[in-house]
């Protein structure tokens, strides 16, 4: 398998009015295409930190991030955007869904936005059988449950076929019934589409639907 | 059309009406006035077209565009119809009265024999005045339910009865006899000006010449000098036009910035969530465009519908005429929406630079 994502020596410090708090000291990890890796540590540990890095949302203070052979961290802002909109996915623990769109009008937003003006309707179909949204398209996010508007996050996350999905607690604000059905569609996008998977979260039983666990602590990989 | 851009807008339907309405009331002032200037030109040109004299004889400064002084003596009537190539003379008093609540009217005093000669003018319906309490008007105020024999107050309370309607328009649509007019205004054997029609019309300049040489300090001009564009009569209208157009183009630009800089601050973690999605800075300023294009456009809308419906409101309960030129439409549309393009630039710029991370964290 190839190396998909490789970070190397990552180091963050924010600057908080005169005092430097440094949230990752020298991070490195190297990421093989298809894996389903799960992030874990404490709160404060780091870990959305990394993840905004490694999704280009952050530059880092010292390190060097490479996503599917292009060196996000030389990048420049416009180019690093333009990295994360071919092969990134997100999906973030409030599912953050346009609340003015229907869940078809988000996911044809992120076509337009990937510059696939028609989008690949044979894919987006597939997507949403698997997800089991077919018949929730015309819904509006708060006309839908916790569960179906994170099915249809992750929806909008892999439309594009991204390198990556980078997923922040994706069953943070899930009850454990639509938690159990979103890390089944994460495990079933990664067995099918070969999907490569880098989630942040809490839950034990999260984690154990991941082939690999990272603990953080104190901006450190333990 | 992006379902983004429509669906902002159908969010908040109150401020998109209210941000409308600014762009509205932008356009709708430039059609407004641009239009009352023309329409009142246009309506002044029409009705001096129809007079057929050549030369207006008068006192310096006794007929301005709102104004006129009744300070000519008569007896020169006698004395221009001597003068060499000069066919026929009639002397007129042109009176600016106020009408109702909203503007200004004007009678003019004319001896109908003359008057009706020289400039072609017929009655068309009932008969020329003949008694110092008629008057005869043009189309145009009999169509304001004014028929022949109906009542028209001209001074304060004082009716004059509807003689008869005549045609064509030439200057005030209400004249009545001079000798009632002189009377009304204590200026007997006065008038304000005297037409004079010449004989051969190509020695219109060598004729108002001999009259200038013969009777001086009075003013002497031709008809066809005289009746320029309104425009170019008023001073500075053209400059108030213009300073009109960019108040208007900042008007709306303001209420564009104010309705995209709330709507940016309201929308920062949605910002963020684009920025997450690999939306670059063009593509959020061109989404935050489209939508200020988007409602500068229902504006003008609003705005050409508000301008007719004020045009025809005002023209029903006053005289002022409004004539809407497709060039200061366009003007109006341009400021529109450039004012609305360039109001929505900051904030949209703006939004493009957000940090995504602090905004996909703003609450």
């Amino acid at each position: 398998m190839a190396t998909i994502l490789k970070a190397e020596n990552l180091e963050k410090t924010y600057r908080v009015g005169k005092v430097d708090v440094p949230a990752l000291r020298g991070v490195s990890l190297a990421v093989q295409e298809g894996e389903f890796i799960g992030i874990m540590g404490p709160s404060g540990c780091g870990k959305s930190t990394m993840l905004h890095l490694l999704g280009g949302l952050l530059t880092p203070t010292k390190g060097r991030i490479v996503i599917d052979g292009e060196d996000l961290t030389a990048a420049t802002d416009a180019k690093r955007t333009d990295i994360r909109r071919r092969k990134i996915g997100f999906v973030f623990q409030r599912f953050n869904l346009f609340p003015t769109l229907t869940a078809e009008g988000n996911l044809r937003l992120a076509e337009r936005i990937h510059g696939n003006g028609s989008g690949d309707a044979e894919r987006r179909h597939e997507i949403l059988r698997m997800l089991r949204l077919e018949d929730k398209m015309h819904h509006k996010p708060l006309e839908l449950s916790g569960g179906e508007q994170q099915r249809v996050a992750l929806a909008r996350a892999v439309v594009n076929r991204p390198a990556i999905v980078l997923a922040d607690e994706p069953t943070g604000n899930l009850d454990s019934e639509n938690s159990e059905i979103v890390l089944n569609m994460f495990r079933e996008l990664n067995d099918r589409f070969n999907q490569t998977i880098i989630m942040i979260t809490h839950n034990p039983e999260a984690a154990a639907a991941c082939q690999r666990v990272i603990q953080m602590r104190d901006g450190h990989i333990v | 059309m992006d379902s983004l851009v429509v669906s902002n807008i159908r969010q908040r339907p109150l401020r998109s009406a209210i941000s409308v309405l600014g762009v509205a009331l932008g356009v709708a002032l430039v059609m407004l006035f641009t239009g009352l200037a023309h329409g009142m030109s246009d309506d002044l040109q029409k009705r001096s077209s129809n007079v057929s004299a050549e030369i207006l004889f008068t006192r310096p400064g006794s007929l301005q565009i709102n104004t006129a002084s009744t300070n000519l003596s008569t007896k020169y009537v006698e004395l221009l119809q001597k003068v060499e190539g000069v066919e026929s003379v009639t002397p007129v008093i042109r009176y600016f009265y106020s009408s109702g609540a909203w503007g200004v009217d004007q009678v003019e005093g004319v001896e109908w024999d003359s008057f009706s000669q020289m400039n072609n003018i017929r009655i068309i319906k009932g008969q020329a005045p003949r008694s110092p309490d008629e008057i005869v008007i043009d189309e145009t105020k009999a169509a304001r339910n004014h028929p022949v024999g109906s009542t028209l107050k001209v001074f304060g309370d004082r009716l004059y009865r509807v003689a008869g309607i005549y045609a064509p328009e030439s200057g005030a649509r209400a004249k009545m006899m001079l000798g009632a007019l002189q009377d009304s205004l204590e200026a007997p054997e006065k008038c304000t000006f005297i037409y004079v029609k010449v004989k051969n019309p190509a020695e219109q300049v060598a004729v108002a010449k001999r009259i200038d040489e013969a009777f001086p300090g009075n003013k002497v001009q031709l008809t066809r000098e005289l009746f320029a564009t309104i425009e170019n009569s008023i001073p500075g209208l053209t400059i108030f036009l213009r300073v009109l157009v960019i108040l208007s183009a900042i008007v709306s630009a303001l209420v564009i910035m104010l309705a995209m800089h709330t709507t940016i601050t309201e929308r920062t973690r949605e910002i963020g969530i684009l920025k997450a999605m690999g939306a670059s800075r063009f593509y959020i300023i061109s989404a935050i465009e489209r939508e200020a294009i988007l409602i500068s456009f229902l504006g003008l809308l609003v705005g050409f519908a508000l301008a007719w419906l004020a045009g025809v409101g005002i023209h029903k309960t006053t005289s002022l005429i409004f004539d809407f030129s497709l060039k200061w439409a366009l003007v109006a549309a341009a400021i529109g929406l450039l004012g609305g393009a360039l109001g929505a630039f900051y904030p949209a710029a703006r939004a493009a630079n957000l940090d995504p991370v602090n905004a996909l964290a703003y609450e």
